[in-house]
């Protein structure tokens, strides 16, 4: 797992811990983020989401008018940002 | 008194009715940012007395560049917010009639626009920070209208629907979103009113006087405070009266 991945995956099971929405929840690359068959977050849940990933990171795919629908969708964003300032 | 400072914006807080809000925040030991386009006397004052916990920026947040840039300098200061005290407004009167649409413009992007993009901004921030509050200076002219103020109370009574709005989105995350009617204050700027109109008011109101900057920094003060979180998406009319 590159350190993009598990500092994603880290980051959105705190946030699901924080939001009383982690139990019998696995988070994974291809988890979707949206609905009963994955994260289950709601738009509320998901502006958090943003909000932490922009304190936490310094942006966010949310913010810039992206809307990824899997955590791996995610990764790529800052995948893609990394490898422009590289 | 508060246990630890609370971190602590209130925007347009130079002079007037902002500046009073401004002192009964530093006098309650919290941490304080605030902006306006220009600096003033009592700004450096506050800056040389409270250099660890007044942050001062010249910015016009009508313009979100310069908004975006304020926030982030407190951000980068003090990590997080935990109080937004939207008071920077503007008053143009005027028959409507005869009102340009430079003045209307003026007053909808202060009042509302530049109101809604740094409310994103510090909500985006309260989310990630686990809540705060907010409150919204209004006036009672969103309520009761007046003569020569059509645009100022429209954008006032916009200020209240947005209040509401936004408490209701995100009450669930420990974030109080309130708005104060604001009577008439005797400050600098009573929004355009002339002698005759506001002794005509003083006789109206049953309190028999004008309001102060602090009878208005008190009510923020009481809809702040975190032991009062179950009031939220409401507007608080403080104006001795003269509505009721």
């Amino acid at each position: 797992m590159t350190e993009n991945e598990a500092s994603i995956i880290k980051l959105i099971e705190e946030l699901l811990e924080r939001m009383d929405k982690a139990e019998g929840v696995t988070v994974t690359l291809d988890a979707r983020l949206h609905g009963e068959d994955g994260l289950g977050l709601d738009s509320l849940d998901t502006a958090e989401l943003s909000a932490t990933l922009e304190d936490e990171l310094g942006s966010d795919p949310f913010a810039e008018g992206l809307m990824p629908e899997t955590v791996a969708e995610i990764v790529a964003f800052y995948d893609a940002k990394e490898s422009v300032s590289a | 008194m508060s246990t630890a400072p609370r971190t602590v914006i209130i925007t347009g807080g130079s002079r007037g009715l902002g500046a009073g809000i401004v002192q009964s925040f530093l006098d309650s030991g919290d941490r304080v940012a605030s902006c306006s386009r220009s600096e003033t006397d009592q700004t450096r004052k506050w800056a040389e007395e409270f250099p660890d916990r007044f942050f001062f920026m010249e910015a016009d947040i009508a313009d979100r560049p310069q908004c975006t840039a304020f926030v982030k300098e407190v951000l980068a200061r003090w990590k997080s917010v935990d109080i937004l005290v939207n008071n920077a407004g503007v008053a143009r009167d005027g028959i409507h009639a005869l009102f340009s649409d430079e003045d209307t413009d003026t007053v909808i992007d202060l009042n509302l626009k530049a109101t809604f993009h740094i409310s994103k901004q510090i909500v985006r921030n309260m989310l990630a920070h686990g809540g705060g509050s907010i409150v919204n200076i209004s006036s009672i002219t969103g309520l009761t209208g007046y003569r020569g103020l059509a645009v100022y109370g429209a954008s006032k009574a916009g200020l209240d629907g947005f209040t509401r709005a936004l408490a209701r989105e995100v009450g669930s995350r420990k974030i109080t979103v309130n708005s104060i009617a604001s009577g008439y204050l005797r400050t600098e700027m009573s929004h355009g009113l002339d002698e005759d109109q506001l002794n005509q008011i003083v006789r109206r109101t049953p309190a028999g006087r004008l309001g102060e900057p602090d009878d208005i920094a008190r009510a923020v003060q009481f809809l702040v405070d975190e032991k009062n979180n179950w009031i939220t998406g409401q507007t608080i009319v403080i104006d001795g009266g003269l509505t009721c």
